[in-house]
This record gives structure tokens, sequence and C-alpha cells, in this order.
């Protein structure tokens, strides 16, 4: 006998209404426990927004490095804020102070000149070690012909050459047989 | 064999007693007609040899009247026993001797046989160069006829049998018993052995080929048909012929026949028989008709044999003997403006004038006449297929002509030899002929042509009587064919040569002058060679290869294919493998000079290893191994499997190591763009890790501070 689908039962519709009512209670709440907070980062952060902005589709990391330095720049005044009077006017006096906005922005440039500057300085690396893998390799070749004679020798062809070499082999053939 | 030990010193002053022991010398008389007009080598004055410590012989006092055409004769004394009449018959180089009747008449003494008393091989000054030297007892009483131009003592009739017949019939029969033909029976080679001139002898059959030297009129019809080298040692009845023919000679005083050409005088021996070709105009003695007539008969079957004149000398009347007529056509055929009644003289004519022959067999016209004025039908039916399979034969042109006129030649005379133009052989004869061309740096492209075109089997295909001896030709040719095909080193025509005769001494340019006739001599003529050899050359040429696979095929055979080998390196070791094997088996024990040159040879075997550091050791080892002359040792070190596998696998290993190394180094080298990409990416990571960490590190520290 066959069984009758159950259809799934669906939430009631007045209790999402009261999830959500909830969470936007809890946020708004939590929202205005940390307003000098939001308004100390939303003039800090400008950098790492512009960060974000400039660098999308590039990836996360200039918005990480320029984020997190920033973030760190802003953790002297934010750590006050938060021990002593966490008010909105202490969130003004800190915006407003010439202090603060040097360094909050200057750690976000030293974020700019690392994210910059990486690259390169990893690049340099990288190609110093494989010049001096490569060193050792050719030594090691010219001990193995100093044993074995050239006979040892062999020229490295990558699989792609070989491809596109055996692919124009092939085009000749085809061509000489249409001659043909 | 065993060789002489020759010692080859100053002449020693006359007060020497072996100069004053020499004998008498014989009657001078002119020596008789050689083949060839090469002039005598030059005795250098004052010099003398001692050959197996016994017999002296003296370079500078030639014995001219008892020389033969391919030996000069010297005085020889005998130490043992002063005052014995020897002397030395030297064979001329270009000559190959009868070694192996050399080796059954030695010390034999024969009735009325010239005594071999010894033969060797011995340095002979000079033509600075061995030679093969045979020692005979001296005839005191010179030859009975000086040339065959010249007259011979006339003997009384009725002393004729017995002092003349007589001894020369048992020297035939003793040497039939040994299982020897003489092949030189001939007035000129006949000798008086006392100074009476009593007792009369058969001379020397061994310094040359078989029938070499004997001229036509003395040689039966097909053996005169033949070229002189290639008449081949024949059978006891060609003994007889020549008997009876040297007979009648001497009977009558003089060849009768002096002066005419050999192809008339074989033309008229076909026409009118040998007897009365021989006999001409002249009378001859009634009570030696029927002695002649027996010995120089055409019909080999009823030719005289030694017992038959054993029985005549006794007194018995003998069947006579009945020639057998050939069949005559009454219509003659016109053939070269001359009319011929019967096949054998239109078959020589057609020899003779090999250029017209060729019209008549294309024409027809010999089929035809054959058919019906000769009427023989069986014959005509052989020409036709003859002349079919000829054309059905590959080839073309001059070429083609003369294998058909040959094998027609064949089907009309089967007696006659093979012929095609000059060259005419019977098959017996063809190693002594390939031989003395071979000896005398003749073209040799006639002997590969006879036997690539396999004239042979169409010959014996062609015999109307059944010979067993005919029977061994298929395997002979079959592999002479076989050594012809094949272009290595130790096949071609030079093993031809070696396997077509036993006793071919080692024509290789590096030891020809040493006489080489055993493969246990070839190491120490080489040794001695190689003081004055070029040394960037091979010790083992294609002479020596194919002697040493004639002669010992068993031993050296892997060795030799080894040495055909195309890769550098193991022919190489293919060629001193063959030397080492021998030396190993055979001797010397040491062989310095050799073992120097061939050390010096050893480049590509050293190269063949791809270690460095082991071709260094190698060549470090190698004088060491050299001052020892023993090429085994060298052979078993450059040789070793072990060695040899530890290098290549040592190879294999370093070969994938450098390819590996490559590729890294490639990749390393190709791969900047996905390098830069990399390091992009990477540095972008670090740095956000980085300065997620600071952060982090910050608010740590500052939270901390203003808690605590």
């Amino acid at each position: 006998m066959a069984k009758v689908p159950v259809r799934p039962m669906a939430a009631p519709a007045g209790k999402a209404r009261s999830n959500a009512f909830l969470y936007v209670l809890l946020a708004a709440g939590i929202s205005f426990a940390i307003i000098p907070t939001i308004v100390v980062l939303s003039v800090a952060l400008i950098p790492t927004g512009v960060a974000l902005l400039v660098e999308r589709g590039k990836g996360w990391y200039a918005g990480a490095t320029i984020g997190a330095l920033n973030m760190a720049g802003a953790a002297p005044f934010l750590t006050d804020l938060w021990t002593k009077s966490h008010t909105v006017d202490g969130a003004i006096a800190i915006i407003t102070s010439l202090w603060a906005w040097l360094v909050i922005y200057g750690a976000a440039g030293f974020g700019w000149a690392l994210y910059s500057t990486m690259p390169a300085v990893v690049g340099s690396f990288m190609a110093m070690t494989a010049g001096r893998r490569i060193t050792a390799l050719r030594d090691q070749q010219k001990e193995l012909v100093q044993k074995w004679g050239p006979d040892v020798e062999s020229v490295y062809e990558p699989e792609q050459k070989i491809k596109a070499a055996g692919s124009t082999n092939a085009i000749a053939a085809m061509a000489a047989d249409i001659e043909d | 064999m065993a060789e002489a030990a020759p010692e080859v010193r100053e002449a020693p002053v006359r007060a020497n007693g072996a100069a004053d022991a020499t004998p008498p010398a014989a009657p001078q008389a002119a020596p008789p007609k050689t083949n060839n007009n090469a002039p005598p080598p030059r005795a250098t004055p004052g010099s003398f040899i001692i050959v197996r410590d016994r017999f002296t012989i003296y370079c500078d006092k030639a014995l001219p009247s008892l020389d033969m055409p391919n030996a000069q004769a010297f005085e020889v004394s005998d130490r043992k026993q002063e005052g014995r009449p020897l002397y030395a018959l030297v064979c001329k180089p270009e000559m190959l001797p009868r070694v192996s009747v050399m080796r059954t008449l030695k010390g034999h003494e024969m009735a009325h046989m010239l005594h071999m008393v010894d033969w060797g091989i011995a340095e002979w000054p000079p033509i600075e160069r061995k030679c093969v030297i045979v020692i005979y007892h001296r005839p005191m009483g010179g030859r009975l006829m000086d040339s065959m131009a010249g007259s011979a003592k006339r003997i009384p009739d009725h002393m004729f049998p017995k002092t003349v017949i007589k001894p020369l019939a048992e020297a035939l029969a003793e040497l039939g018993q040994k299982g020897i033909t003489h092949r030189a029976i001939r007035p000129d080679n006949l000798y008086y052995m006392d100074e009476a001139q009593t007792n009369i002898v058969l001379g020397d059959c061994v310094t040359s080929v078989p029938a070499c030297d004997q001229p036509a009129v003395l040689e039966t019809i097909e053996s005169g048909m033949c070229i002189a080298t290639a008449r081949g040692s024949g059978t006891y009845a060609d003994d007889m012929y020549a008997l009876g023919a040297t007979l009648l000679m001497l009977a009558i005083g003089r060849n009768t026949l002096n002066g005419v050409p050999d192809s008339e005088i074989i033309r008229r021996k076909i026409k009118d028989g040998s007897y009365s070709t021989l006999v001409g105009d002249e009378r001859m003695p009634v009570s030696l008709i029927e002695c002649f007539r027996g010995l120089l008969t055409d019909d080999i079957q009823q030719r005289w044999k030694p017992e038959n004149i054993e029985l005549w000398l006794a007194g018995k009347r003998l069947t006579p003997v009945q020639a057998r007529s050939e069949s005559q056509a009454q219509r003659a055929f016109k053939f070269a403006d001359q009319e011929f009644h019967s096949i054998r003289p239109l078959a020589y004519a057609m020899f003779q004038n090999w250029d017209k022959a060729g019209a008549i067999i294309a024409d027809g016209t010999l089929e035809i006449w054959i058919r019906r004025g000769l009427e023989v039908a069986e014959l005509a039916d052989a020409v036709a297929a003859a002349i079919k399979n000829s054309r059905a034969m590959p080839g073309a042109g001059k070429d083609h002509e003369d294998i058909t006129i040959c094998r027609v030649l064949m089907v009309l005379d089967p007696r006659a030899p093979v012929r095609i133009r000059d060259f005419r052989v019977a098959l017996e004869g063809l190693g002594g002929a390939l031989a003395v061309a071979t000896l005398g740096k003749q073209k040799l492209q006639p002997f590969v042509d006879f036997i690539n075109r396999e004239l042979w089997r169409h010959w014996v295909a062609a015999q109307t009587m059944f010979n067993a001896d005919n029977m061994q030709w298929e395997t002979v040719f079959k592999d002479l064919r076989n050594y012809l095909k094949d272009p290595n080193s130790g096949a071609g025509i030079e093993r031809c040569v070696y396997e077509l005769n036993e006793w071919m001494p080692c024509l290789s340019p590096l030891i020809a002058d040493q006489y080489v006739m055993e493969v246990k001599a070839v190491l120490p003529a080489l040794e001695t060679a190689s003081k004055a050899a070029n040394i960037k050359m091979w010790p083992v040429d294609r002479h020596i290869a194919a002697f040493m696979r004639a002669r010992y095929a068993k031993g050296v055979s892997t060795q030799i294919d080894a040495m055909n080998d195309p890769r550098p390196d193991r022919a190489t070791i293919g060629m001193l493998s063959v030397l080492a094997i021998v030396q190993w088996r055979l001797g010397p024990e040491t062989l310095y000079s050799l073992a120097s040159w061939v050390g010096g040879l050893m480049g590509p075997v050293i190269n063949a290893y791809q270690s460095r550091p082991k071709r260094k050791e190698i060549e470090r080892e190698m004088p060491k191994l050299i001052r020892k002359g023993n090429l085994a040792e060298i052979y078993n070190y450059l040789d070793n499997p072990e060695e040899r596998q530890r290098d290549a696998e040592g190879f294999a290993w370093a070969k994938a190591e450098y390819a590996a190394a490559e590729k890294q180094a490639f990749d390393l080298e190709h791969g900047q763009a996905d390098q830069q990409e990399s390091a992009i990416k990477s540095g972008r990571q670090s740095g956000a890790i980085g300065a997620i960490v600071i952060c982090l590190i910050t608010y740590t520290i500052f939270l901390v501070s203003k808690v605590f």
C-alpha cells in the first residue's frame, strides 16, 4: 500500500516574526551600548574602507593588512574609551584629537606600506633561493660529466614542448598526405 | 708438421769440412722450361742455412741442372752422413707445393722414385722470407731428357721394357698403393740415379700444384684443356697416360710435337686419338706398340693400369685396345671455316671460336644438325634443354651468352673441364688454381663467378658416367657460395682459398713471408711481424681471420663473429679474444711485442667504459699487463662482465641524476612568471597575517595594561 507523502509542517509565521524582533531588539541594545566605540571606529576605519574599495576583486589581503594595523592604531584610544568613560563625549574627544588621527592613520599607512612591499620582499627572497639551487644543480651536473663523460648529458624538454612538436609533425604529415 | 729450425750464418771458409763434403756436381744440363719468366732470385754469396741442425743448404751453390719449373735446386750437405749426395729444392713462394704428398713421401725410400729425405719451412736468405724446402737424394746420372725440346739417349728396343718401363711402372704402382698420384711424369723429370745411368727414377712431384708443370702433350685430352694450375690431382689413369706419352717420347728419342701449340695438339688428339697424334710419322718398335696403345688410349675405362704393364712385361698378350668411334654424321656441319662430322671436335672448335659459337646455338643450327645430321635425338634434346634453361636464368648480355655456350659445351663434351672463355677448370683443380691465382695476386673474379653461377652443378648433371666423387661437390660449393655471400672477416674468397687448400699458407701481408701453414704458428709470426708492422692496423686481418676459421673453426668462430660486430669496442675486444684464445690454447706463453701492439689498439674498449676514473685505472694497469705478454690476461681484465655491469648501472644512474637535475634547473629557470605570482600571493598573505598578529598583540598589551 502506497504511503501518503507527509508534507513538512511550516513554522508558524508568528513565532518567526517574534524571533526576528528579538534579534533586532538585541542588536539595537548592543548598538546603543557601543555607540561611542562605533563613533570612533566609523572615523578610524576610513582607510580600511578605502583599501577594500580600491583593492576589491584582488582578495581580502589589502583589507586584512590595512584593517588590522588600522585597528592596532586605534587600540590605545579604544581601550582608553572602554576603560575610562564609554560615552559619546569621550568618543568625540578622541575623533577630534589630532594625535589620535595621526596614530590611527599612521598605522593604516604602515599597513599600506606592508601590503605593497611584502610581495617584492618575498619575491626577492625566493629568487635568491632558486639561484643558489640552480648553481648547486649545475655543479652536480658538472661533477657527473667529469666522472661519466659528456654522454651522461641530456636536455630536458617539458611535455608542452614535446606535445607542440608532435602536433607540428602531425600537421606536417597531414600536409604531406594532402600533397600526395 | 714440424717446421725446420733454420740458422742463417756467414758461409764457412773453404777449409770448413762441410763445403768440401759437397758431392760432385751432376752433369750440367739446361734447366727445364719454367712457367714464368721471372728471373730467379739472386743468391747471397757466401751464405748458407742449417735445417734441423743437420742439413746445410748452400744459398750460393745453385744446381741449375736440377731446377724444377717452380723450385730452384741448391747443394746440400748432411752433417750426420758426410758425403751423402743430396740436393734441396727451394719452392717459389708464388707456387703452392703439395704438402700432403710431402708428408706421405718423407723418409719413405721407394724403388725408382727420387727419395725425399726431408722437407720443411726455413728462412731463405736470397729472398728474405721463409720458403718450403725439399731435400732429395741427388741423382748422379742427370736427367733422361734435358728438356721437352731436347732429345734423349736412345735405349735399345729390347732393353726398353726392362730398364725404363718396368721401374717406372713399379714406382707408379707403389705410389698408387699410398694413394698418391704423381702428376709430373715427363721425360725431363726422370733421372738416372747412378752415374752409370742404369737406374731410372721418377723425379719430384711436390714442388707445384698437381700437373701444373706438365705440357699438354703429356696430359690427357681433358686435362690438357684445363689451365695448367686447374688440372687437379687427377687419378692413376692420368699418371698412366703421362707415363705412356713419356715412354713414347723416350722410345722415339724426342718430342715429335715440339713447337706445336697446345690447342693444336689437343685438336689432333681429339680428331686422331692420342697415340696417333704423339707417334706422328715416326716408326714405332713393334714390341712396344701394344703397351703404348694401352697407356695412351683416350678411353679411361680401357687405359692400362700398372698390373696390365706387369702382365705385359711377363709376356702375356692382352686384349688389343679398340678405339670407340664416335657417332659420325653423314652431313658435315660447317663452323669456323671447318667441316665437322662428329661432336667432340666440333665442341672443341666451338670453345676455340667462342665468339662464333653463340650464333650457331642461338639460331638453332647446332641443335638441328645434331637431331637430323648426327641423328642423336637425346643429345639434341639435352642441348635444347641447356639453352632453354640458360635463357630462363636471370641475367643478360654477353655474360648470359657465355653461360649458354658453357652449358652447351658441357652437354656436347661432358668429359671436358668446365670452360667459360679462357677459364677452364676441372672441379678438383679449382682449389689449386685459386691458390696459385691468389699467391700470384691475379684477378679472382673468374673464380667468384664460377662459384656463384653454379657452373659445377651443370657440369655434374651433364656427366654420362656416374662418379661417386661428384657427390661431394654439392656440399663443397654450397659452403663456398655461403662464404662468398658473407662480407665479414673470416669469409669471402679468402675463406674459399683456405677451405679448398688444406696446406695453403696464410697470405696475410703481415705474415705471408713467414709461410704460416698452421694456426699455432700464427701468433709467433705476428710477434715477429709486430716489430715492423704498422701498429695502427689490426693484427687480425681478413686473411688471418679466414685462415683461422678454416683451420680452427671450433676454437675461434665465436670470437671472429664478435670481431665483426659493428660496434667498435665489441669488434676490438673480439679481435683481442681471437688472439687470446689461440694463445691460451696453442701458446706460446708470452708474446711481448704482440701484446704491446694489441694493447695500443684497445682504445675503443677502454672508451667503452663510461666511468672516467675506471678508464684511468685501466690505462694505469695496461702497461703492467702488456709487460706480462699474456693476451688472455689482457682480455680477461678488459672484458670483465662484473665491471661492465657496474659501469653500465652507474652510468644509467648518473644519466637519471643528470636528467633530474636538468629538470629541476629548467623548472627553476623557466618558472619565473609563476614564481612572481607566487611571491605576490605569499607576500600579501604573510603581510595580512603579520598585521593581524600585530593587531592582536597591540590590543592584548593595551587591555592588559588598562585592566591591571
